[in-house]
C-alpha cells in the first residue's frame, strides 16, 4: 500500500498492511524549518514555504500524511480577526481580547474569504503538495469548526457566557459560522485534500459532554454530510464523556488527546469511528526520549487504534529523533506481531 | 535541501540564536567509548551558520573548560556528562556575539543583592569552598544560598556537614565551569524560571487556554 492508501483505508476502518503514522495536526519544528529554509511566521502565509515545511513530515520523518495547516488561525484571519504572527519559535495566535463580533448579526463571511492571503495560502499549498505527492501520501487539510471560530471571533469568555445566557442565540451563531467551515473545507477538497481535520475546541476543561450533545452533535452530523471527504474531528483534553456522541456524527475519525486512555477510548468508539493519536506532546514528545515515545505507540497499537500520531500540534522545539521514533516503532510493532503470528 | 543526521540525543536547544540570523542551534550528546561527548549542530545552511557553530564550540571550550575530540566533539576532561552544567555552558555561549573575545570567568563575583564579594576557592582535591567578604549582613546565609545555587546549576553535591563546601560528582576540578555557574548562582531561581519559560515557548494551546 502507498502511504495515501494506508491512511485512507484506516480512516474507513478497512484492512491495512500496517497502521499508518498520521499527523492530523502540525509536526513542524524549528529544526525542520532550518532544514528546508521555511520558517514561521512566513511558512504560515506563503504557500511555497508552507508546502515545503509540511512535506517534511513525509520526506524526513516518515509519516504517511502531510498536513500543511500548522496553525488554527488561517480562517479567523480571513474573517477579520487581529493576528499576532509571532516569530520563528512561536505560534501565531488570534488576539481574542480584541473580538470582531459582539452579536450574531455581526457574523458575516467576507466576500474575499477564500481569496484572502491566509486562506488562499492553504489552498495553494495543498495544490502544490497534491501535484508533488498526490498519489503517494495522504494530504490532510484543516477547517476550523464553528465553536472554535466563536472563541476567536467573539472571545472565549463572551462566547461561553452567551452559551449560558441564551442557548438558542448561540445555536444560531454556530449555524451562521458553520458556513465558513463548509466553504473552506470544500475549497480544500477542490485543491486536492484527501481528508480534513476539523478542530472544534469544545475542550474537556470548559465544555461538558452534555454541552457537546446540546450544541454540537447535530451540527457536526450536518458538517459530515455536507463536506464529502473523510473528516477527522479534533478536540483537546479529556473527552471520553462525549466520544459516544462524536461516534454518532459520521466523522471518519476522532483525533484524541493523551488525557484519554487508548483502551477506554476504543471501548467507547466500538469501531464506529477510527481513532487517531494520542502520543503525549508536552511530556513525552517534548521532554522525554524515544523509549517513552515507543511505549506510547505500542500502547495504542496493542488495543487496535487505527492511526497513530501526536495528540495535537507538537511543540516547535520537539526533537526530530522523537518524531522519527513514531513511524519506526509502528513498523517494529508490526514486525514483532507478524513474527509471533 | 538539508538532510537529517543521526547525531545523538538532543539535550538542549536554542530555537533562535540572537547572534546568528535566528538559526536554531542544538546540543546533542553521544556515548563514545571513553564517555559522553557533545556536538553543537544546526540544520541551517545560511551563510555564516557554520562559522557561528565554530564560535559556540570554541566559546564552550573556554567557558566550560571543555576539550575537543579529533572528530570535533566536545567533552569534559573527566569524561563525565555533567549535563545540567554542560547545558548552561552551551546556553551562555550562544548568548555571546561571535565578535566577543571569550574569557573564562574568575572564581569571584560581586553579589549585587548584598554587596558582598563572593569567592570560591578550590583545594585541589575537587572541593570548592564558597566564602564572602564585605560589610553585608547574613554572610553565612548568603554563602549557603550561593553554594546551593551552584549545586542546582551544576548538579554538584554538598560536602557532608558543611554549608559552604561543594564538589562535582566526578571529584575533579572544573574551575572554568564553576566560574561560569557562579555568575548565575545568586539568581538561581530566576535562571530556572527563565529555562522553564523558554521551554514552554512554542507550545500550542487550545483557544480556551490562550491568554
Amino acid at each position: 500500500m502507498t502511504s495515501r492508501e494506508r491512511v485512507l483505508a484506516a480512516l474507513a476502518r478497512e484492512p491495512v498492511d500496517r497502521t499508518p503514522a498520521c499527523n492530523p495536526t502540525s509536526v513542524a519544528t524549528v529544526e525542520l524549518m532550518d532544514l528546508v529554509d521555511a520558517r514561521f511566521p512566513d511558512a504560515n502565509r506563503n504557500p511555497e514555504l508552507m508546502a515545503r515545511l509540511a512535506a517534511t513530515s513525509y520526506t524526513e520523518l516518515g509519516f504517511d500524511s502531510i498536513m500543511p495547516v500548522f496553525s488554527i488561525i488561517q480562517e479567523s484571519s480571513a474573517l477579520g480577526c487581529n493576528i499576532q504572527w509571532e516569530q520563528k519559535d512561536n505560534w501565531p495566535t488570534v488576539r481574542m481580547n480584541e473580538p470582531i463580533w459582539k452579536d450574531i448579526d455581526d457574523i458575516k463571511i467576507p466576500k474575499d474569504y477564500l481569496t484572502h492571503q491566509d486562506t488562499k495560502c492553504v489552498l495553494d499549498a495543498i495544490k502544490i503538495l497534491k501535484k508533488e505527492y498526490g498519489d503517494e501520501v495522504a494530504i490532510i487539510g484543516k477547517t476550523m469548526g464553528p465553536w472554535s471560530l466563536g472563541y476567536h471571533c467573539f472571545g472565549v469568555e463572551p462566547f461561553l457566557l452567551m452559551s449560558l445566557d441564551d442557548p438558542e442565540k448561540t445555536k444560531l451563531a454556530l449555524d451562521r459560522m458553520k458556513e465558513a467551515t463548509v466553504q473552506f473545507g470544500i475549497a480544500q477538497i477542490e485543491a486536492g485534500a484527501d481528508a480534513l481535520t476539523l478542530p472544534d475546541h469544545a475542550t474537556g476543561d470548559l465544555v461538558s459532554g452534555d454541552y457537546y450533545k446540546h450544541f454540537l452533535r447535530d451540527l457536526h452530523i450536518e458538517l459530515a454530510e455536507r463536506i464529502p471527504i473523510p473528516l477527522i474531528m479534533h478536540i483537546c483534553g479529556r473527552t471520553v464523556d462525549r466520544m459516544d456522541y462524536i461516534a454518532q456524527t459520521g466523522f471518519a475519525a476522532f483525533h484524541y488527546d493523551s488525557k484519554n486512555q487508548p483502551d477506554e477510548s476504543m471501548d467507547v468508539m466500538k469501531e464506529r469511528i477510527s481513532l487517531v493519536g494520542n502520543i503525549n506532546n508536552p511530556e513525552t514528545l517534548f521532554a522525554r526520549g524515544p523509549d517513552k515515545v515507543r511505549e506510547e505507540v505500542y500502547k495504542n497499537l496493542d488495543v487496535g487504534v487505527q492511526l497513530v500520531g501526536p495528540e495535537c500540534a507538537i511543540p516547535l522545539q520537539t526533537s526530530i529523533e522523537n518524531l522519527k521514533e513514531i513511524p519506526r516503532a509502528l513498523c517494529d510493532w508490526h514486525k514483532e506481531h507478524a513474527a509471533t503470528n | 535541501m538539508g538532510e537529517i543526521v543521526d547525531i545523538g540525543r538532543r539535550i538542549e536547544l536554542v530555537p533562535m540564536d540572537p547572534h546568528g540570523q535566528d538559526i536554531t542551534i542544538g546540543l546533542y550528546c553521544q556515548e563514545l567509548d571513553e564517555g559522553p561527548a557533545f556536538l553543537v549542530h544546526t540544520y541551517s545552511r545560511f551563510e555564516g551558520a557554520q562559522e557561528r557553530i565554530s564560535f559556540v564550540v570554541d566559546a564552550m571550550c573556554v567557558l566550560g573548560g571543555m576539550v575537543l575530540t579529533q572528530n570535533g566533539m566536545l567533552h569534559f576532561p573527566c569524561w563525565q556528562e555533567h549535563q545540567m552544567a554542560c547545558k548552561r555552558v552551551f546556553l551562555e555561549a550562544c548568548k555571546l556575539a561571535s565578535s566577543t573575545i571569550v574569557e573564562a570567568p574568575p572564581l569571584k563575583i560581586l553579589d549585587k543583592k548584598t554587596g558582598l564579594n563572593i569567592t570560591v576557592i578550590s583545594d585541589k582535591d575537587g572541593v570548592y569552598q564558597v566564602s564572602a567578604e564585605g560589610e553585608g549582613k547574613d554572610k553565612e546565609k548568603r554563602v549557603a544560598f550561593i553554594a546551593g545555587g551552584l549545586m542546582k546549576l551544576g548538579q554538584m553535591v554538598e560536602v557532608k556537614d558543611t554549608l559552604d563546601k561543594i564538589v562535582f560528582p566526578c571529584g575533579d576540578m572544573h574551575d572554568e565551569m564553576l566560574g561560569l555557574l557562579l555568575i548565575r548562582a545568586p539568581n538561581v531561581r530566576a535562571v530556572l524560571r527563565e529555562q522553564d519559560m523558554a521551554a514552554s515557548r512554542g507550545v500550542l494551546a487550545a483557544p480556551s487556554q490562550q491568554k
